[in-house]
C-alpha cells in the first residue's frame, strides 16, 4: 500500500492551476518538487494540506481518502519559505502551539518542546520573540513547530531558499539528520538542484501546472524523458536511431557519430539518449588505452565559469553538449573558445530514455 | 545646475508645506474658538445642568451599547469580506459601504421607513424593539452610522494579516473558530482598538440619523449633538458651546488613540 497517493489532481485558481497530477510515495520517501516560478508547486502543497479543494482527483494518505477532510484533521505539517512564525507568540509558544491541542499536561509539553529545541539547537532561543531571530533560527523554529506534533507528512515550501549559502549548507545537513531520524515522509519544494541531490530520493519536475516527470532521483536526473526536464536538470538529451546490438552494447547513430550504451533497445528504433554533464571527460588529444567506449571529437563553443566549476559548451557537428569541469582543469588544459577537444563518455553513462 | 535643482526642491517643499500649515492653522483657529469664546464659568455651570447631565449620560450609554454591537457585527463581516470569495461579494461590499457616502439625514429617513410601518418594523415591534422616536432608536441610528466605518477598518486589518498564519494554525490541529480566536483576533488587536475608538466617536457624534429616527425630543432622545442643535435653535449659546466642547474632547481622544495604533483604512 502506498503512503501518499495523488490521483489525477486538477485545480484551477485562474492565474495558478494544476493539471493531471499523479504522485505515489512510500513511507519515509523524500520528494523534491522542482520547477520554475508559477509552475503550481505551492498550489500542490496547499492542495495536499487541504487549503484548496481540488476540482477533480483524489488524495489518499495511509490508505484513507482525505480529499474532503478538513486541514486540521489531516495531520500534515507545513513549513513555508518565510517560516510564517506567529508574531504574538514567543519561540516556546510557537513550538508548543500545536502540542497544546492534543497534550493537556503542561509538564509533558515543556519536556517535549525542550527535547525538540535541543535537537534543532534552538534551546537558547525559547524566550525570544520571532521578530528578533535570524533567518536560519526562524527556519529551525518553524521546523520544530511542524515536527513536534509528529505529522504523517511534512510539506516544505522552499525552506532553505532565504538562507545565505553557509547557513543553507548547515540547514541542509541538519534537515537530513532530523528527517532521517524521524522517518517522516517529506515533500520539499525547491529551486535548487543541490537540495534535491542532498536530500531527496524522489523528484517531480513541474512546469505550467503540469508534472513533466516524476521518478527516483537517479531516473529524473540521469534519464530525463523530455527536453524541458533535461534542460532543467542540466542533462544533454539527444535524438538517435539504434544501429545494432553487439556484445551487450547498443550502438546508437546520433548526428554524424555513434554512441555506445549499456541500456537495451531494438535495432531500428528511434530513441532519446540522456548524458549528465558531470559524466563527460574532456581531453585535448585522443586518449589511448582507455576503457570508455565513447570518444567524440567536438569544438569548444563557450566556457562559462560558475564559481569553482566551469560549464564547457561543446559542439560535435550539429550536436551540443554541456560538460562540467573544475576551474583548474580549464587552466591546466589551457582550454579556449574554438579549441578542438575529445569528449569521453562511459557506455554506462549513455542512458536510453 | 545643482543649486537651481535645490531651489526647485525648496520651492516645491515650501509651496506644499504652506498649504498644509495654512489649513492646519485655520482648523486650529476654528477648534480653538470653541474653547476661547465661551466663559469657563458658564461651561462649568452648564455641564452640571440637568439637561446636559441627561444628554451626556444618554450619549455615553447609547454610545457604549451601539459601539459594542457595531464591533460584534463588524468583526465577522470584515473578516468575511477580507478572506472569503463568495457570490455577490462586490454587491455586499457596496451596500455595507454605502452609508459612508450617504448624508446622515437620508440614512435616518431610510431607517425610519424600514423600522416604521414595514413588516420588519412590525416584527421588531412584536418582540419589543421599537426604534421610532425612542431611546432604542438612538442606539440603532448610531449603530447604522458607525457600522460601515468599523467594517472598513476591520476588513483592511484582516487584509494585512497573512492568511498563511491561519493555515499554519489549522495544520497544527485547530479548527477555523479556534484559529480565529487564537491567531486572527490577537493579530488584529490594533485594528480592533482603532475600529472601536472610531466607532465610539461616530456613535457619540451622530446627529442627522438620530434626529430623523429617534427624534430630537428634549430630555427624552436628547444626546450631545441634539443638545447642541436644540440650544442653538433657542439661542442658548452657552449650552450649545458646552456640548460642542464635550463632543470635541471625545473626538480628539478618539483620533489620538486611532493615530497611535497606526491602522488606517
Amino acid at each position: 500500500m502506498s503512503f501518499l497517493k495523488i490521483e489525477d489532481l486538477h485545480l484551477n485558481l485562474g492565474e495558478f492551476f494544476l493539471q493531471e497530477i499523479f504522485i505515489t510515495l512510500q513511507q519515509g520517501d523524500y520528494l523534491a518538487v522542482i520547477g520554475p516560478t508559477g509552475a503550481g508547486k505551492t498550489l500542490l502543497l496547499e492542495s495536499i494540506i487541504g487549503f484548496w479543494k481540488p476540482d477533480r482527483g483524489r488524495i489518499h494518505l495511509v490508505g484513507k481518502d482525505i480529499t474532503d477532510e478538513l486541514p486540521e484533521k489531516r495531520r500534515i505539517g507545513i513549513v513555508y519559505q518565510d517560516y510564517v512564525l506567529l508574531p504574538h507568540f514567543t519561540v516556546y509558544e510557537n513550538i508548543a502551539y500545536g502540542l497544546k491541542k492534543k497534550e493537556k499536561e503542561k509538564k509533558r509539553i515543556r519536556e517535549k518542546v525542550n527535547r525538540m529545541a535541543a535537537a534543532l539547537q534552538i534551546d537558547h532561543l525559547l524566550h525570544r520573540t520571532p521578530t528578533t531571530l535570524s533567518g536560519g533560527e526562524q527556519q529551525r523554529v518553524a521546523l520544530a513547530r511542524a515536527l513536534i506534533v509528529e505529522p504523517k507528512l511534512l510539506l516544505m515550501d522552499e525552506p532553505l531558499s532565504a538562507l545565505d549559502p553557509q547557513t543553507r549548507r548547515e540547514a541542509r545537513s541538519l534537515l537530513r539528520k532530523i528527517i532521517s531520524g524521524s522517518h517522516t515522509t517529506v515533500i520539499h519544494i525547491t529551486h535548487d538542484l543541490d537540495d534535491a541531490w542532498a536530500l531527496a530520493n524522489k523528484v517531480a519536475i513541474f512546469k505550467d501546472g503540469k508534472m513533466m516527470q516524476f521518478g527516483t532521483l537517479q531516473d529524473v536526473f540521469h534519464c530525463p524523458t523530455n527536453r524541458f526536464v533535461a534542460d532543467f536538470v542540466g542533462a544533454t538529451l539527444l535524438e538517435g536511431k539504434v544501429e545494432e546490438r553487439k556484445e551487450g552494447f547498443t550502438i546508437i547513430h546520433v548526428d554524424d557519430f555513434f554512441l555506445v550504451s549499456l541500456d537495451e533497445s531494438t535495432i531500428g528504433e528511434s530513441v532519446r539518449v540522456a548524458i549528465r554533464p558531470e559524466n563527460i571527460v574532456v581531453c585535448k588529444s585522443i586518449p589511448k588505452d582507455i576503457s570508455a567506449q565513447n570518444i567524440i571529437r567536438a569544438k569548444v563553443e563557450e566556457i562559462l565559469s560558475e564559481g569553482t566549476t566551469c560549464v564547457l559548451c561543446l559542439k560535435a557537428n550539429h550536436t551540443a553538449f554541456s560538460v562540467f569541469v573544475a576551474n583548474n582543469a580549464v587552466e591546466r588544459l589551457d582550454l579556449k573558445q574554438n579549441d578542438a577537444v575529445y569528449a569521453v563518455i562511459k557506455a554506462s553513462n549513455v542512458r536510453i530514455v | 545646475m545643482g543649486i537651481r535643482a535645490l531651489r526647485k526642491i525648496s520651492f516645491f517643499h515650501l509651496s506644499f508645506l504652506s498649504v498644509t500649515f495654512f489649513i492646519t492653522l485655520l482648523l486650529l483657529l476654528a477648534i480653538g474658538s470653541l474653547f476661547f469664546v465661551p466663559s469657563w464659568e458658564d461651561v462649568a455651570q452648564n455641564i452640571w445642568s440637568p439637561e446636559m447631565r441627561y444628554s451626556l449620560r444618554l450619549s455615553l450609554i447609547t454610545g457604549f451599547i451601539s459601539t459594542a454591537l457595531v464591533m460584534l457585527f463588524a468583526l465577522p463581516i470584515g473578516y468575511a469580506l477580507s478572506r472569503f470569495h463568495f457570490w455577490g461579494k462586490g454587491f455586499v461590499k457596496t451596500i455595507t459601504d454605502m452609508p459612508v457616502a450617504f448624508p446622515e439625514l437620508v440614512l435616518g429617513l431610510c431607517l425610519l421607513l424600514v423600522f416604521g410601518s414595514t413588516f420588519v418594523g412590525d416584527f421588531l415591534n412584536s418582540i419589543g424593539l421599537n426604534f421610532v422616536f425612542t431611546r432604542k432608536g438612538v442606539a440603532a441610528a448610531q449603530f447604522f452610522t458607525a457600522l460601515p466605518y468599523a467594517i472598513r477598518i476591520m476588513k483592511s486589518t484582516f487584509d494585512y494579516i497573512d492568511p498563511r498564519m491561519e493555515f499554519i494554525s489549522r495544520s497544527l490541529g485547530y479548527s477555523q473558530f479556534e484559529t480565529f480566536f487564537n491567531v486572527s483576533l490577537p493579530l488584529a488587536k490594533n485594528g480592533i482598538l482603532a475600529s472601536t475608538v472610531i466607532s465610539f466617536a461616530r456613535c457619540i457624534g451622530t446627529f442627522g440619523t438620530v434626529l430623523i429616527l429617534a427624534g430630537g425630543s428634549y430630555m427624552k432622545t436628547e444626546v450631545l449633538p441634539i443638545t447642541l442643535y436644540l440650544n442653538i435653535s433657542y439661542g442658548n449659546m452657552g449650552m450649545a458651546l458646552t456640548s460642542g466642547i464635550v463632543l470635541m474632547v471625545v473626538s480628539f481622544l478618539a483620533i489620538f488613540i486611532f493615530e497611535k495604533t497606526e491602522v488606517g483604512f
